[in-house]
């Protein structure tokens, strides 16, 4: 046989092609879900408190979830126990004796887990005043006590800014007020300027308690992730991150 | 003569030989201590301080073996400019400020003066609590005291005043630490033993020397003295409640000179993972060992002769028996360990390669003190990260998931399994231990 008709030719060739494509992407794949599987493996002592992919864990609510937060917040949460400017014992014993690289690829893969946003909590509903002065300060702020919108940087779907602004939706009450008061106290710390601690200053007590509440109750899309970089330029300054230009 | 006079002269011939006693040991004591060397605290010194690229190394590298930067440096704080807290029953003692700053660290001190306090323990402040490892640092040769101070002269200067120490009497005067010197404080000079190798005396220069790793691994005796006879034979720390084992002969006997060398630099090994203060040790200083001082290091450890096992009487024997773990576990025990821990330290508990550290037949699972078991069992641990290890796996806290009870039963099946027998542990050592995740 002097040749194959040409139809047939390119068909073999196509087929070659694949099986060469498949082989070669197979163990492509496999190293993927490995990678993905050494992570979980690793992580084993994050996941009582925070879930196995930093999804939240039942039993462990007063625990904030990691999932899909900017990578760089949670880089700098992490590292910020190991240096003495977050104080929760736990956390500081676990992070004391990790280098920043490994931090650092910790941090990305629980950037990298799909977000899956609860509301934390449901409890009694809320008085409709509080309703409203809750959304008041959360969407315009209270210019007269010199407090931003918490959507001007934390984002409407208040899912988040990257690399530096968290999402505020599924955290518990309880949880969010003792930020405002490690903030107030200077018990957490964040790179200066420390804007959330600006704010924390100047938010009174009852409404602290009102915000933390309806943010409780506050669920997002399933896979909403925080704004890329740069989509968007916060209104005050924020440790190193890029500020809208004074107007 | 008056009959009160008499009386009076009768009392000192009876009290001279007391006091002509009392002075002839307080002087021996005195020379035993080291003599008036410590007291002469010389000041000027014309030497000129090394600041080439080598020295600077070399005392970079020195530095980072005798850990200054953890005791001198607070959580978060700046390297080198002190400040960080010791507690022990005597109270509370801070560390002082190593930059060179002329005022309130190292900036106007002489290369003399640097070398009397590694070496004799006194600088101007007076004589310095043993808490500062100069008992160790006295070994240093002339040479690597001279690196190490021209590397920590060209630190950045930091204006960083001691705070002041909060110690009860008598432990708060210096003065009075020369009574403590003249009980405890031995300097001994320090000779190479020829018969030994070159490394093993370079291990032993390392371990007792910069590394002064008795300062945890040895036994206290009577007012945190280091008595000779409980060198490196393992006890609480002092002021913390971890237990550091005993290293020698026999208790490293499982590791071979590689194994223990690999274990020293890395932060985990096949026989064990560092945890609690040795992470830190590790991850601050040991890291950075050379390979041939880490196997120097680990060849003169498994050599160190055990120190003789406290003689127990008949009675302590029968009791210990009565309180073999073996005897209290019951089946909860083994249904926690195979949900919660046979995943990692596997069924038969020899745990799984780097990643997860044997329980069976590891000496620190079934020492009589269990605060380690205890504590890692409550708040979880991860291998510090290190070159041969950088990216460590991890044991997850169990204080929220089980209680003492429960941990006390998990434990007391582990220190009865795959051959371990040691004295069970109740939920009342596990309470006591709730809370100090950080201490
Ligand atoms: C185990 C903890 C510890 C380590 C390790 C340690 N130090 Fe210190 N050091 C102290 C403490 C505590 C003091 C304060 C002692 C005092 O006030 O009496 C001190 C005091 C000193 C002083 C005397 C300062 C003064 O003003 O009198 C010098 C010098 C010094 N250290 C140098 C070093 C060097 C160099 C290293 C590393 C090779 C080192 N230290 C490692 C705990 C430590
Ligand atoms: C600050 C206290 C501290 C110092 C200093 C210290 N260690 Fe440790 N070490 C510990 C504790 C606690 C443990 C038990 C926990 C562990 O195994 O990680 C330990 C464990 C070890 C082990 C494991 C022993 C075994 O049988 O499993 C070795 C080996 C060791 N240390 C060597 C050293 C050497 C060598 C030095 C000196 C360079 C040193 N350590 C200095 C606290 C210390
Ligand atoms: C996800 C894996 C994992 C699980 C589950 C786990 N451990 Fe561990 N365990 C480790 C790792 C990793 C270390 C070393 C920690 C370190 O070095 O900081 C360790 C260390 C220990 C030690 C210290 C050993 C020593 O040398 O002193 C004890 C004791 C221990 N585990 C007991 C348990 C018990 C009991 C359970 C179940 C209640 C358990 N572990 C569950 C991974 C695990």
């Amino acid at each position: 046989m002097s040749s194959l008709p040409p139809l047939s030719r390119i068909a073999s060739v196509l087929v070659g092609i694949a099986i060469v494509v498949t082989t070669l992407a197979m163990p492509g794949r496999a190293r993927a879900d490995d990678a993905d599987a050494g992570m979980r493996e690793r992580l084993a002592g994050c996941a009582v408190c925070h879930g196995d992919r930093g999804q939240g864990a039942h039993g462990a609510e007063y625990f904030p979830h990691l999932a899909g937060k900017p990578a760089g917040y949670l880089l700098e949460q992490m590292r910020a126990f190991r240096d003495g400017k977050r104080h929760y014992a736990q956390m500081i014993y676990l992070m004391q004796y990790l280098d920043d690289a490994w931090l650092a690829e910790v941090a990305d893969w629980y950037a990298a887990q799909p977000p899956i946003v609860k509301q934390a909590e449901s409890g009694t509903p809320m008085r409709e005043v509080d309703v409203a002065r809750a959304r008041q300060l959360v969407f315009d702020g209270d210019p007269a006590k010199g407090l931003t919108a918490c959507s001007a940087c934390h984002g409407r779907a208040l899912a988040g800014l990257e690399p530096g602004v968290p999402a505020l939706v599924g955290l518990p009450t309880e949880y969010i007020i003792a930020q405002f008061g490690g903030w107030i106290t200077g018990v957490r710390q964040s790179t200066v300027p420390d804007c959330m601690a600006s704010i924390a200053r100047k938010l009174e007590p009852t409404d602290l308690r009102i915000v933390a509440t309806w943010l409780s109750r506050q669920a997002a899309p399933d896979g909403e992730r925080p704004a890329a970089a740069g989509t968007r330029a916060l209104p005050l300054a924020c440790g190193d991150l890029p500020v809208e230009a004074a107007r | 003569m008056k009959a009160s006079t008499k009386l009076r002269l009768l009392k000192l011939a009876i009290l001279f030989p007391f006091v002509a006693l009392a002075a002839v040991i307080g002087g021996v004591l005195f020379q035993a201590q080291g003599g008036f060397a410590a007291l002469r605290v010389p000041h000027g010194d014309a030497t000129p301080l090394a600041t080439d690229a080598a020295t600077l190394a070399h005392g970079e590298y020195l530095a980072r073996l005798g850990n200054c930067v953890t005791c001198h440096t607070t959580r978060g704080g700046t390297p080198y400019a002190g400040g960080r807290a010791f507690r022990s029953g005597y109270g509370t003692l801070y560390s002082t400020n190593l930059t060179p700053d002329a005022t309130t660290g190292l900036g106007d001190w002489s290369l003399a003066e640097f070398r009397h306090a590694m070496r004799e323990g006194a600088s101007r402040e007076g004589l310095l609590y043993p808490a500062f490892p100069f008992d160790h640092f006295k070994r240093l040769t002339d040479e690597d005291l001279a690196a190490l101070f021209a590397f920590l002269r060209q630190l950045p200067a930091v204006d960083a005043p001691r705070t002041p120490n909060a110690l009860d009497f008598p432990a708060s005067s210096r003065r009075l630490l020369l009574a403590w010197r003249m009980l405890f404080h031995r300097p001994h000079p320090f000779t190479p033993e020829p018969s030994q190798s070159e490394a093993w005396n370079r291990g032993r220069y390392l371990v007792d020397g910069l590394g002064h790793c008795a300062m945890c691994h040895s036994g206290r005796g009577a007012m945190a003295s280091l008595p000779a006879d409980r060198y490196l034979a393992g006890g609480r720390i002092l002021g913390q409640n971890w237990y550091a084992p005993p290293l020698d002969t026999n208790s490293l006997a499982r590791w071979s000179v590689d194994d223990l060398a690999g274990y020293l630099r890395h932060g985990v090994s096949t026989h064990g993972a560092a945890y609690g203060p040795m992470a830190e040790v590790i991850y601050v200083s040991l890291r950075h060992l050379r390979k041939d001082d880490a196997a120097a290091m680990a060849t003169y450890l498994k050599t160190v002769p055990a120190a003789p096992a406290p003689v127990m009487s008949a009675t302590e024997r029968d009791l210990r028996q009565r309180h073999a773990a073996g005897r209290v576990v019951g089946t909860a025990g083994r249904r926690l360990y195979a949900e919660h821990c046979e995943s990692c330290h596997g069924d038969d508990g020899r745990g799984r390669g780097l990643d997860y550290p044997p329980l069976a037949g590891n000496p620190h699972v079934v020492a009589d003190d269990a605060v380690n078991s205890i504590r890692l069992v409550l708040a979880g641990g991860i291998p510090p990260t290190t070159p041969g290890n950088p990216r460590p796996h991890s044991m997850p806290p169990f204080s929220q998931v089980l209680d003492d009870a429960q941990i006390a039963d998990v434990l007391n099946h582990v220190r009865s399994s795959w051959g371990n027998e040691a004295t069970a542990i109740a939920p009342g050592d596990v309470r006591a231990l709730r809370g100090s995740t950080l201490d």
